[in-house]
């Protein structure tokens, strides 16, 4: 800022007026997100190291790290990071895999392909909670649909809700079934645009499918897949929505994310300085990880 | 495609077919998989009690509007659902103002240091918003603005504006720089040249991101649920609240038809700028 003032002058009297004007594009992002987005943060951080002072209903005295020593302490919080991470390595590869193969049978060229893709835009605009609400009475032990079915082939019922594993089976099925369709539309413009005469090459080279697949598409795709994944790293991080509509985080704890958790810590147990502490946590890990996989996919994509 | 297709000897022609038949076979498939919920939901909210809990469940019955009536005759739920147009209509426009300037200024204007500010906004993105969620409530209620539109509206601000922000600069990017540079030219100001050749050549990209934005708003669920307690309250709180109701046991005829009530504006909206929706995600997967 300093080096603008002492240059400006020496540009003449009318630069002052046009440096304004730039600036003004960019004030109003910057004044709005220091106030919603900025001060919170430092709020929190502020009452991660204070007591919580439940008459001003404020941060309290300055206690350095004990919240967080308390947080680290809490076997809960590590088993709700568990939680999250299982969900993580089930349902990200699960939907990448996913919404790749069906990107691949949607492009095949015909005349409904383009209402197919449209078609596939409606799960995702589905509210994340009306999500969770609807699969909740699908899956239902007793009167769901999807148990029907499966009664039919003569499988179940299964207790979707009630058994721990089956629980966060249920909470990919519904993230999956909410998520994958928006890699498939990420999927198949990337699929479009891959280059048709390398294919050509290796037909003619006489590769098979799966040489052809492994060799030639995946590295192509590499970029994109890196990119999809850390797209969809940032929203599944933030899983709530779906948890709270249809497991609750139960049964015991087996769904609890950390989201829910610290949620629920916060707003129903009123432990405000202790939840501060685990949201930055969270948010610190959030950023080193995603910086991880930021790094990762410019390697791949330098590579090829 | 179908030209070497064409030219392929006979037999070749047909194996492919064959694989090609599978492939088209097997997305009709999965695609009507992917949306039999929300046909079931929709189906589900014209069932009675009687026909929603019965096995096997039924296909074909005698259609009702009881809980549509019901429900949205009691003052709540189109209280709730004003709300929520309200507060996600305001936070849209507000973004999409703000954050198509920005988006502008990263994209066009020489500034120095804006770009720190991009990369810092673009972080933003890894923040959970419970580190949000809780300050917020906090200020919002020693101030008083807990369960106002506005706290709302500025709350949704914290992820929509980046969202704007940045596929607008992708938008901006790909424009073709002649436009603006001739307009100044000729005499326009900086402004000027923004507000009457930019916007306007602009217009099908920034009301596509508006619509996305207001999508985004209106089915925001943590906010909504820390911020308001009774004259604010949103459709989705609503709709967590009937889910979440185990001890009258699960109403799933509310649940479907607000459900449906809430989903369909949104798919219609969507379907509308499918095109460019796909494009910006393309766009923002391989040049992000």
């Amino acid at each position: 800022m300093s080096k603008d003032t002492s240059k400006a002058p020496r540009r003449g009297r009318t630069q002052w007026g046009d440096l304004a004007v730039r600036w003004s594009f960019m004030l109003p992002t910057i004044v709005l997100l220091i106030l919603v987005l900025a001060y919170p943060i430092w709020y929190t951080i502020e009452i991660s190291f204070s007591s919580f002072d439940m008459m001003t209903f404020g941060a309290g005295e300055w206690v350095g790290w004990e919240n967080y020593a308390w947080v680290v302490d809490d076997y809960r919080f590590w088993e709700s990071l568990w939680v999250t991470l299982v969900y993580l390595i089930w349902a990200l590869p699960i939907q990448i895999i996913l919404g790749f193969g069906i990107a691949y049978m949607i492009n095949a060229p015909w005349r409904g392909r383009g209402l197919l893709r449209a078609l596939f835009i409606i799960p995702m605009v589905v509210a994340p909670v009306v999500a969770g609400g609807i699969w909740r009475m699908l899956l239902d032990p007793i009167w769901g649909v999807i148990n029907w079915v499966f009664g039919l082939v003569g499988l179940g019922p299964f207790d979707w809700f009630g058994d721990p594993n089956l629980a966060m089976a249920t909470i990919v099925i519904i993230d999956t079934w909410r998520w994958t369709p928006f890699i498939v539309l990420i999927a198949t413009a990337a699929l479009l645009a891959l280059p048709r005469d390398v294919f050509e090459a290796a037909k003619i080279d006489g590769a098979g499918r799966w040489a052809t697949l492994w060799s030639v598409a995946l590295p192509l795709l590499a970029p994109v897949i890196a990119a999809t994944f850390v797209i969809r790293w940032l929203g599944a991080v933030k899983m709530f929505d779906i948890v709270l509509a249809s497991t609750l985080g139960g049964p015991g704890k087996s769904t609890s994310v950390i989201n829910l958790f610290i949620y629920e810590e916060a707003f129903r147990s009123l432990n405000f300085a202790e939840s501060a502490a685990m949201a930055m946590i969270v948010l610190v890990l959030t950023m080193l990880l995603t910086g991880v996989f930021l790094i990762g996919s410019r390697k791949l994509e330098t590579m090829h | 495609m179908t030209s070497s297709n064409t030219n392929a000897p006979k037999i070749r022609r047909r194996r492919r077919s064959f694989s090609h038949g599978a492939r088209i076979a097997g997305a009709i498939f999965v695609s009507l998989l992917f949306l039999f919920p929300v046909f079931w939901m929709i189906l589900t909210s014209f069932k009675t009690q009687v026909d929603i809990f019965t096995t096997p469940p039924k296909l074909f019955f005698e259609a009702t509007t009881a809980t549509y009536v019901e429900y949205f005759s009691r003052a709540d739920i189109p209280q709730r659902l004003l709300n929520t147009v309200i507060v996600a209509t305001g936070a849209g426009i507000l973004s999409i103002v703000v954050g198509t300037l920005s988006g502008y200024a990263l994209a066009r204007i020489r500034l120095r240091g804006a770009a720190t500010f991009g990369v810092l906004i673009l972080m933003s993105r890894g923040v959970p918003p419970i580190a949000l969620a809780v300050p917020m409530f906090l200020v919002a209620r020693n101030m008083g603005l807990t369960d106002k539109h506005i706290t709302l509206i500025l709350a949704y601000c914290t992820f929509l504006i980046p969202y704007v922000m940045w596929l607008m600069r992708s938008f901006f990017v790909s424009l073709p720089k002649e436009l603006e540079e001739s307009a100044m030219i000729d005499g326009c100001s900086r402004f000027g040249a923004f507000f009457k050749i930019i916007v306007p050549i602009s217009m099908p990209g920034i009301l596509s991101t508006l619509i996305f934005s207001i999508i985004l708003a209106w089915e925001e669920l943590l906010f909504a649920l820390v911020l308001t307690s009774r004259d604010a309250v949103t459709i989705p709180v609503a709709i967590a609240g009937i889910a979440g109701d185990t001890e009258t046991g699960a109403n799933w005829a509310a649940l479907t038809a607000v459900g449906t009530v809430t989903v369909i504006p949104v798919v219609i909206f969507a379907l509308l700028v499918q095109k460019w929706l796909i494009q910006g995600l393309a766009d923002g997967a391989t040049k992000g």
